[in-house]
């Protein structure tokens, strides 16, 4: 039925849920439409109950270990959070794992990782005695299983949640808040079923012309294009879902965290990750970065180290976002290339720091060519990891074979330049559009541009929805 | 340029609507959608219209026997939607040529071609189809003098059994060869269909101003519907404007046409319906019958299969979707007619070796476009010279060769 992509059914439903929820603004009423509504949403994800039952176990051993941590066990912290993430390493079916002790009846675990990521959070905080989280069966099931953060996240917070789930007063819903939201789920709907389904095509299109015979300057040009569409795409998809479900969320009353914030605009890879599924990399920083480089510090007092312990933190940090994508080698390798670049870039600032003092490199910083050459190299290295991320070792062999060595360097350095120049003169023409303002602000963010926005892009998603008559791509990070 | 609605102030009170806004911003939606609709119409109509006359205009369906053919000595003008004007000459026998059929002079080979639409050149000038290269690149390869006659036939001749008919009439032509390119359409296609029906008889007669003043009603009915029927046009043209550009991109093509029926895209399957089994039994009882009187009026027939877009696609790729394969109905069809003691030759692993082979056609309408037809008459004029025909070959190789084709 489409309902784990950004279909019109999904926003169909979506609308429906956040009406019913509006009937009343009790928390009670509320609550009980968002676990009919995640419970609806489940049920046309698989109409065998009985896929559901390794989810359900997971869910249950969660709550348990949450309970045994409620109750005082702090104790038994630690082993909850490695039980919890055995038992998900089985159910993801991990290829270090001996394949013997897997489940081979089929079962479901889409939205897996993202529940994953809410109950250890869960467990963390609770067993850490910070914030002490009374959680009951109900809201720990509204929690897991809210049905607009399901397939993708994004990766809230238990606090954030209930302060708005469960909030006596809810949050205000007007007019214009209403028409805002309206217009992100269009123009979500647009990036994932237009824009996006379009970059693929022509990233797919680009993928099969490297094998054909062609020109080398040909297959240049097609390599180049294989790598810059995928990002774009990946952006456009994943952005975009988020886009609706941030909106159905906020249209039933719930602020959702941004997982997005320009990420093309960084003008480095530390600054791309800090725009770029925030939820995750904010999730990670908090609870594998932060207690890491504490640790290490406590241990290692020399002060000539001290900087690089932060690198070798980021490393860590970022190769398990890079894992965390999938089970297979080529994630290992996606890991240790998002890992090696935020490390590398970490290093590079402290060597820069080191050589131009600091004011040296504060204003080599705010250099306007440095900062457009840096985000074209940010793009560019985003692209290449890539690579492991969409492929599999045959696919990567057989890309990367279709050309010579030298004429992939000279791709890369195109894509380099050319990503430089565009996202420079993409970040001035957007500087200037939002220079022109009225005293409400800028004139292209007002609610009559947005209407026109939302009015074209919903007419061309419509158009070409229906032109295609096919099936609303499928949500790329659905699969982690 | 979107709002983070963490930045949202929990219970502050949104700030109000101003009462014009009520208005005002569903009309500039209307507005933006009617702007937008009424610009793509604009590019549309300059873009693809196509004209009112068709090639099939100088069509005649005089009998059930022959399935019609053009009507001697008449030209035709027509312009598809997505291609350029192309001129339908038809020769004194009805058929899409510029030479008269006459007795064979000496030392010419002359080969005559059957087959539908694609073999009749149809969407491209007589001088970019295929069967107007084909001497002349077989010519350049032999140093033979060549000639073509093109029986082939767009329209209802184009069906298979009036195709067949017409083989009486092609042997008296007294060729060296006789060619047919077949194309899944043909084998689709294999009944015959009922004569088109080109009168406008479903529309309304248009009223006159007195008619229209006695019969209020009727000249309102009359008016919506010229109005319905003028949306109905620019719907299309719009639609079709947004399909031949989508439909360029070889992944859309392939994927747009697998979601087709299974009457248009079965032939792709690994394992065909049973229609398109009953549709190759057919096949095979025609080429049986076929090979039989060609065999004894002494003429080598040379029986081909031409990709439509999305089968090129497929097969240039060289990868497709699990339950698919584009060789399929190639090997049924050798297996028939190799079968029935004829030649066949296979073309289709050819278009492994050309980039992007679905350019060379119109994105919607399927026919091959002039360079199409170029890349067709090449491959045609390698595998004919190559051994397929020994009388083509200068080194006469074994038919067995030619009739297993390669990959």
């Amino acid at each position: 039925m489409g309902m784990d992509s950004a279909s019109i059914q999904f926003v169909a439903f979506g609308l429906a849920a956040a009406i019913l929820s509006n009937f009343s603004r009790s928390r009670a009423w509320r609550s009980a439409v968002l676990m009919v509504a995640s419970l609806v949403f489940l049920g046309l994800l698989a109409h065998n109950p009985i896929v559901f039952l390794p989810l359900a176990g997971f869910l249950l051993l969660g709550y348990g270990a949450l309970v045994l941590l409620q109750r005082g066990w702090s104790k038994s912290a630690v082993w909850s959070v490695l039980a919890v993430l055995f038992v998900y390493i089985w159910l993801k079916k991990y290829t270090f794992l001996p394949s013997g002790i897997f489940i081979y009846s089929p079962y479901f675990t889409l939205g897996l990782s993202y529940i994953l990521f809410r109950v250890l959070h869960l467990l963390i905080e609770t067993g850490d005695n910070r914030e002490k989280y009374r959680v009951g069966p109900g809201s720990y099931l509204l929690y897991t299983l809210n049905f607009t953060t399901f397939v993708s996240g994004p990766i809230q917070r238990y606090d954030e949640f209930a302060r708005d789930q469960f909030a006596d007063q809810p949050i205000a819903l007007g007019p214009r808040t209403i028409g805002l939201q309206l217009e992100r789920i269009v123009r979500g709907f647009f990036k994932v079923n237009v824009l996006a389904m379009l970059l693929d095509m022509l990233r797919v299109d680009a993928l099969a012309q490297l094998h054909q015979p062609l020109p080398v300057s040909l297959k240049m040009f097609a390599a180049a294009r294989v790598a810059v569409l995928y990002p774009l795409f990946l952006y456009a998809n994943f952005s975009g879902y988020i886009d609706m479900v941030i909106a159905i969320a906020r249209l039933m009353r719930v602020r959702l965290p941004e997982n997005f914030d320009r990420p093309f605009s960084a003008a480095s890879f530390l600054d791309f990750w800090n725009r770029w599924h925030i939820t995750l990399s904010v999730w990670l920083k908090t609870y594998v970065y932060n207690p890491l480089l504490v640790a290490l510090m406590r241990r290692i007092s020399s002060l000539a180290i001290q900087p690089f312990l932060g690198a070798f933190c980021f490393f860590v940090t970022f190769f398990l976002v890079g894992l965390w994508h999938g089970r297979t080698s080529e994630f290992l390798i996606f890991g240790v290339l998002q890992g090696g670049g935020v490390s590398a870039n970490k290093l590079w600032q402290i060597e820069l720091a080191r050589a131009l003092g600091r004011k040296g490199y504060k204003a080599l910083a705010q250099n306007p060519f440095y900062i457009a050459f840096g985000r074209g190299l940010t793009f560019t290295w985003f692209a290449f990891t890539l690579f492991w991320f969409w492929a599999s070792w045959t696919q990567i062999h057989t890309v990367f074979a279709a050309l010579p060595m030298l004429a992939w360097l000279g791709a890369w350095l195109a894509i380099w330049l050319a990503a430089t120049a565009f996202l420079a003169l993409w970040e001035l023409l957007r500087a200037g559009l939002l220079s022109i303002k009225t005293v409400d602000g800028p004139v292209f963010t007002s609610r009559y541009a947005r209407v026109v926005y939302a009015s074209a892009l919903g007419l061309i998603a419509v158009v070409i929805t229906v032109l295609l008559n096919q099936p609303a791509p499928e949500i790329v990070y659905k699969a982690f | 340029m979107s709002e983070s609605n963490l930045a949202d102030p929990a219970h502050a009170k949104e700030a109000k609507l101003p009462a014009r806004d009520w208005v005002l911003l569903p009309l500039i939606g209307l507005l933006t959608v009617g702007v937008l609709a009424g610009s793509a119409s604009l590019v549309a109509k300059r873009g693809f219209s196509g004209s009112t006359s068709v090639g099939e205009d100088c069509m005649v369906y005089k009998d059930t026997l022959s399935g019609g053919g053009g009507v001697p000595n008449s030209v035709c003008w027509e312009k598809v939607t997505e291609g350029g004007w192309v001129q339908y000459r038809f020769n004194s026998s009805g058929y899409r040529s510029d030479t008269e059929f006459g007795p064979k002079l000496p030392g010419v080979f002359r080969i005559l071609i059957i087959g539908s639409s694609m073999d009749a050149g149809a969407r491209v000038p007589i001088e970019e189809a295929f069967a107007t290269r084909l001497p002349e690149e077989i010519s350049q390869r032999t140093g033979q003098r060549t000639e073509a006659y093109n029986l082939a036939l767009a329209g209802d001749g184009a069906h298979m059994p009036f195709v067949v008919r017409r083989f009486d009439y092609a042997l008296a032509t007294k060729p060296d060869l006789i060619l047919w390119a077949l194309t899944p359409w043909d084998l689709a296609h294999i009944a015959p269909s009922p004569p088109l029906n080109r009168s406008n008889s479903h529309l309304t007669k248009p009223l006159s101003w007195k008619g229209m003043r006695d019969h209020p009603v009727k000249a309102l009915e009359y008016g919506v519907e010229r109005l319905q029927g003028h949306f109905d046009h620019t719907d299309a043209q719009i639609t079709y404007m947004l399909q031949h550009f989508l439909y360029k991109s070889q992944s859309q093509c392939i994927a747009s046409y697998l979601r087709q029926a299974d009457n248009e895209n079965g032939y792709l399957k690994s394992d065909p319906s049973a229609q398109w089994k009953t549709d190759l039994g057919e096949f095979s009882d025609y080429d049986a019958a076929i090979e039989q009187r060609v065999r004894s009026a002494h003429v080598p027939l040379v029986i081909t299969l031409a990709p439509l877009r999305a089968q090129a696609a497929m097969i240039s790729m060289g990868t497709w979707p699990p339950g698919y394969d584009p060789y399929k109905l190639d090997d049924e069809l050798r297996a028939i007619v190799v079968g029935d003691g004829g030649t066949y030759i296979d073309i289709l692993p050819e278009f492994r070796s050309i980039a992007n082979p679905e350019q060379h056609y119109l994105p919607i309408d399927g026919h091959p476009d002039g360079e199409g037809h170029r890349i067709l008459a090449g491959m045609l004029a390698a595998k004919l010279t190559g051994g397929a025909v020994p009388a083509l070959s200068a080194t006469r190789p074994t038919q067995t060769s030619a009739m297993q084709g390669s990959r």
